[in-house]
């Protein structure tokens, strides 16, 4: 038992325990340091209580009722309203050298990557979108007049304009929860600890050492996803606050193999497209003044 | 890793498409263009021509407010939360294109407004005439903000992760930033009734559709190099290689180049081809962005587009 769990023998209790994520993930969460998400795809069993959980503290509504044929994912996908996504992929066993008893499905829970350099971020033109003190992207739902121009910015299709209130919503990794020392909702109810939350520094050296172990125990198609130079920390995303661990390659998951960054594209167009401006504008010149 | 060839996730869009209606989104991107231009060309034929060009300078002018007027009011309706339009002056960043827009159109706006209003002042009030001054003034920065105008909404569509938008920033501003010139020359042309003048709005026009036609070859190399050309083959996509480019460009420079080669009397002809010009320009814009959607709803161009190269 956690030390600190003494001080709470009782389920019923009388007030909000402070620092509460110390005791359910051994984490203090303090402003200014850097918090995410180490998704360990090894570990989920699919239950889908982060989905659950997540719609529960954020009250979100269901996007559909009804079945979508696909395996058990009847989510579908991250929109407006759903923030965690269970994915399913029904691989043959018998493609592999595993005994038959066991099964070759590959489950991840997807999430707002909460990427380091975020591209909703740098396209929001209102600045609603920003960077919490705990190093998280957070939409601020009172400035967010629905342009929309996040939504295509996101390499990973997370972000999503709800169009009952016009405004883009995400993953917000439980700011409100955050800010009085709990642990995301998601995170908190994973029963196998598939959804990992720490600070990011700490839940990479804890990431690599589990494909370690996995490397070790005859796992060797483990990496890590979103990473520093790994698959999805690519292109100048630097790395991604919310990262994973993956067995398969990263488009089985509907995952980008080599995210870009949208903003390096900025100069390049804006460049040739006034240098052409700055050309034809000579040649006219040149026309104009000749014909005199 | 090796080059990925699916499957992909029970084929469902690994992207999302932008939630931009493309008619009123392509309407002010034509808009932008058009008003851009106009005020460029409106400027360099005052500073050259003077009263000679008065009639056209006018009409340039006065095109040049529809971007500020028809075209914000698009932009306004467009947003998903339309009250708070005025958040977009909240910040300026210069990694969001959008933003740039904003300035560069609010800029637009003021030196344009100023611009027309002094041109109009000074011919209608009496005692006025020196307002004239004013407005020679403010065409010229109002003339590079509507550089700007022309170019920057093809930034904004490239700064995304949509592939198609993506694929090719270079080409896709230049064939932008063509557009733009080639629809401002047209529809002055349409306007000008001095012969000599038409012929040389009509050369600009020719020598703009030209620029456009190279860049959309490039552009279309670009998107067989990454994969996502695929996406051309929607309607959007035939709206762009059939309408947009054969009808509104293609064909528009043979009807020009003909037209010019043989004097560059024929009126009936100049017009033709600028309203195929003009038809052809705003056609570009909506189709781009509807091809660009395409691209960003199948799974199999995106993921094959963020692949290591």
């Amino acid at each position: 038992m956690h030390p600190r769990a003494v001080e709470h023998s009782q389920s019923d209790l009388d007030r909000v325990i402070p620092d509460e994520a110390e005791l359910t993930a051994g984490v203090r969460i303090v402003p200014g340091r850097s918090y995410g998400f180490f998704t360990d795809t090894t570990l989920c069993i699919g239950c889908k209580a982060c989905e659950v959980a997540c719609k529960e503290w954020n009250n979100l509504p269901a996007d559909h009722l009804g079945l979508t044929g696909d395996s058990y994912d009847n989510t579908g996908m991250l929109s407006a309203n759903t923030w965690r996504h269970v994915a399913f992929i029904e691989r043959d066993v018998r493609a592999d050298n595993q005994s038959p008893f066991q099964s070759g499905w590959l489950m991840m829970s997807d999430v707002c990557k909460h990427c380091e350099n975020a591209p909703c971020m740098e396209a929001c033109p209102t600045g609603a979108l920003f960077k919490t003190e705990f190093n998280t992207i957070v939409v601020q739902q009172d400035i967010c007049n629905g342009c929309g121009y996040c939504v295509p910015a996101c390499p990973f299709g997370v972000v999503d304009l709800n169009k009952v209130d016009g405004k883009a919503h995400k993953c917000t990794l439980c700011y409100d929860r955050l800010k009085g020392g709990l642990e995301p909702a998601c995170a908190k109810s994973c029963p196998t600890d598939s959804i990992q939350f720490g600070e990011v520094a700490e839940l990479q050296q804890r990431a690599a050492r589990r494909v370690e172990k996995l490397h070790e125990i005859g796992v060797s198609s483990a990496y890590l996803y979103g990473t520093p130079g790994a698959p999805g920390g690519s292109g100048d995303y630097g790395h991604l606050n919310a990262f994973f661990l993956l067995t398969e390659r990263p488009e089985t998951y509907n995952l980008p193999a080599e995210p870009t960054r949208p903003s390096n594209r900025v100069l390049p167009s804006l460049v040739s497209g006034l240098a052409t401006m700055a050309g034809l504008t000579l040649a006219a010149l040149a026309l104009f003044t000749r014909n005199r | 890793m090796d080059q990925w060839t699916g499957p992909t996730y029970y084929n469902r869009p690994q992207l999302k498409a932008a939630p931009f209606d493309k008619t009123l989104v392509g309407g002010y991107v034509f808009l932008a263009g058009l008003s851009g231009g106009a005020q460029m060309l409106s400027t360099l034929l005052d500073l050259t021509r003077g009263r000679k060009a008065r009639d056209v300078v006018r009409r340039g002018r006065q095109l040049a407010l529809l971007a500020p007027t028809v075209g914000s009011a698009l932009l306004v309706a467009d947003l998903h939360t339309p009250k708070r339009f005025y958040n977009m002056l909240r910040v300026a960043k210069r990694t969001s294109p959008m933003s740039i827009g904003t300035w560069i159109l609010s800029a637009f706006t003021g030196f344009s407004g100023i611009t027309a209003v002094a041109d109009f002042a000074a011919d209608r009030v009496p005692g006025l005439g020196w307002l004239r001054r004013g407005a020679r003034a403010a065409q010229v920065p109002a003339a590079v903000a509507g550089a700007g105008l022309g170019t920057y909404t093809a930034s904004l569509l490239s700064a995304t992760s949509t592939p198609l938008w993506a694929a090719a920033p270079r080409a896709l501003a230049v064939r932008f930033a063509a557009s733009s010139v080639a629809s401002a020359a047209a529809a002055l042309s349409l306007f000008s009734r001095d012969q000599k003048l038409r012929r040389d709005l009509d050369t600009v026009c020719a020598g703009a559709l030209a620029v456009e036609v190279a860049a959309t070859v490039v552009a279309d190399e670009e998107y067989r190099r990454t994969g996502v050309d695929e996406a051309l083959k929607s309607p959007s996509g035939r709206l762009d290689t059939i309408g947009a480019f054969d009808v509104g460009t293609v064909v528009p420079l043979g009807l020009l180049a003909f037209g010019l080669l043989h004097g560059g009397r024929s009126r009936p002809l100049s017009s033709m081809a600028s309203l195929a010009v003009l038809g052809g320009s705003l056609m570009m814009r909506i189709a781009v962005i509807g091809s660009g959607d395409v691209s960003a709803s199948r799974p199999d161009i995106s993921l094959r587009f963020m692949q290591k190269r």
